[in-house]
């Protein structure tokens, strides 16, 4: 337990000092702000460009914004934030192995799966983090500008996305294990949400898809229930543990 | 007691067989070297050792307790220096030894004074920079405070001065040299003069196999052969002799080095009598390692 608390006391002191943990505040709270700004600015957008849109024909009412724009603005916005996430932490695992700073730690006798669930957690609570922080802010200014009750089911919903973030996680891990290099992690991690995204495109078989999780946004109109994600959760937080506990033998049995 | 035992140890990267059967006893205490060429198959013996490659044939005991790939329990005795070391470069060297220490599970207090031990003896003592700016040799100092923070029973160095300029190889052969009392040293290198200046014991690893080891004194004396230099006042006088006697041979104008065979020194200088040829001098040669290694390596 020790080794394990220290080995991730080490994986925080390298995000703060490598400037990561900084980095990824700024860019989960400017996500957070853009939802509501966007909103808001959308109607004086509209002012400015009438007068164009005007000559070609079209003729600009008044347009109204609420709390709704903003939230679907957050469900657009979301997917970037993670992949600028994944980009940024992707090398987690294998700047370790590319300079031979593990060997040093596992000729010490720290067993190799501290290192898979140190890594892990710090994955974990940095979206964890990030992605409450964004919806925190959010969910202010919406609730300072206009009516957060209009939409259904928000905590559920976030909480879909929430989860699908942590499903990358899980990608993340597992291709660090099972690669070197940077790039294998990414177009594992990209691979897998590809395949799982192209599920969804199955009327059949999207229920079960992870990535059902993505299209969380149907449920703040009340377009869909939240029984339709009742298959889809499940299967993500099995994935995730089984993903995790086989990174571990994998990492045991890999060649450093 | 031996430190560690190698038996028969065999690995293979695909094709390419590196260790053939490696046999390898290294006893506790003193200053072991591993000798051998580049790619001889040194890292790769070390890295089995430490349980990082997995070994296709053989056993390996350390402190009598058998090496198991992956999960190695053994390393428990064992400081390791890697070649190049690699340490998180984002900590000082106080607090890298402080996580070391910590993953080890070593208690706090025992932390503290281990570490300003040790800074101390690398001489890295005042150093509160990251270790992002550190020299080649610097590192190397780390990586030794690292490799001995827990008292290991087995210090393992991988070239650790193959790398550095001369002030550098001095200070390291030191520090090894110092820590000789209080564990059991295996270094790996291919500068002999490091070996002759530190070494105990020697083992030479040729083409996958361990040729020759032993006390260092007594690979030297078993192996001292019969060999002399001569040197003739003049040029024809050396031209001579190499003619008479196959066992010279000319290294310089007037320069001959005899190594006894069919005949002996005594024969050699009792030509040199009869025909009354001027000596400017006769020594008889000291076998250096190096002459010892050239010829291990061409067997």
């Amino acid at each position: 337990m020790k080794s394990l608390i220290a080995f991730t006391k080490k994986e925080w002191m390298e995000q703060l000092r490598s400037g990561r943990l900084l980095l990824l505040l700024i860019i989960f709270t400017l996500f957070g702000i853009m939802n509501p700004a966007i909103a808001k600015l959308t109607p004086w957008i509209f002012e400015l460009m009438a007068d164009s849109l005007e000559e070609s024909g079209m003729v600009v009412t008044t347009v109204t914004v609420d709390a709704m724009t903003s939230w679907t603005q957050f469900f657009k916005n979301i997917p970037m934030a993670l992949i600028v996430f994944v980009l940024m932490e992707s090398s987690i695992f294998t700047r370790e192995y590319q300079s031979g700073t593990l060997v040093l730690a596992l000729t010490k006798g720290l067993e190799r799966y501290k290192v898979v669930l140190a890594k892990s957690f710090v994955l974990i609570v940095l979206w964890s983090a990030g992605y409450w922080l964004c919806f925190g802010i959010t969910y202010g200014y919406n609730s300072y500008f206009w009516d957060n009750g209009i939409v259904q089911n928000l905590l559920f919903s976030v909480t879909c996305w929430w989860l699908f973030g942590l499903f990358v996680v899980m990608l993340m891990v597992l291709f660090s294990v099972m690669t070197d290099a940077n790039t294998g992690v990414l177009l594992g991690t990209g691979g897998v949400t590809l395949a799982v995204y192209l599920i969804t495109l199955l009327p059949k078989a999207a229920p079960f898809s992870p990535a059902k999780l993505m299209g969380s946004v149907a449920l703040l109109t009340g377009a869909e229930e939240k029984g339709d994600y009742y298959k889809a959760l499940p299967i993500t937080v099995v994935l995730c543990v089984v993903g995790v506990m086989a990174s571990i033998p994998i990492q045991n049995n890999r060649r450093l | 007691m031996e430190m560690l035992q190698i038996t028969n140890l065999k690995k293979r990267f695909g094709d390419k067989e590196v260790l053939k059967g490696v046999t390898l006893a290294v006893p506790e205490g003193g200053v072991f070297g591993f000798i051998g060429k580049n790619g001889a198959g040194k890292t790769t013996t070390m890295k089995t050792v430490l349980g990082l490659l997995k070994p296709d044939e053989g056993t390996i005991l350390v402190a009598d307790e058998p090496v198991v790939y992956g999960q190695t329990a053994t390393n428990r005795y064992i400081g390791y220096l890697p070649d190049v070391p690699e340490f998180y470069d984002f900590m000082t060297p106080s607090e890298y030894l402080t996580f070391c220490g910590e993953i080890t599970g070593m208690d706090k207090k025992d932390i503290v004074t281990r570490r300003e031990e040790l800074l101390e003896l690398v001489g890295l003592s005042g150093e509160k920079h990251r270790i992002k700016g550190f020299s080649r040799g610097m590192k190397q100092r780390l990586g030794i405070a690292q490799a001995l923070l827990g008292r290991p029973k087995l210090l393992i160095c991988d070239e650790p001065t193959s790398a550095l300029d001369p002030v550098g190889r001095k200070e390291i052969l030191d520090i090894l040299q110092a820590v000789k009392e209080q564990t059991t040293v295996l270094f790996s290198t291919h500068i002999l003069s490091d070996v002759e200046r530190i070494c105990t014991d020697i083992a030479f690893l040729h083409d996958g196999v361990v040729c020759m080891q032993g006390k260092l004194s007594e690979i030297k004396s078993g192996k001292r052969t019969e060999e002399y230099r001569i040197e003739t006042e003049r040029e024809a006088d050396a031209r001579t002799l190499a003619e008479k006697f196959s066992e010279c041979a000319l290294s310089g104008e007037r320069q001959l080095l005899f190594r006894e065979g069919k005949a002996t020194i005594f024969e050699l200088m009792r030509f040199l009598a009869d025909k009354e040829i001027e000596i400017a001098g006769v020594e008889r040669m000291e076998p250096s390692l190096e002459s010892l290694f050239m010829e291990v390596v061409k067997k």
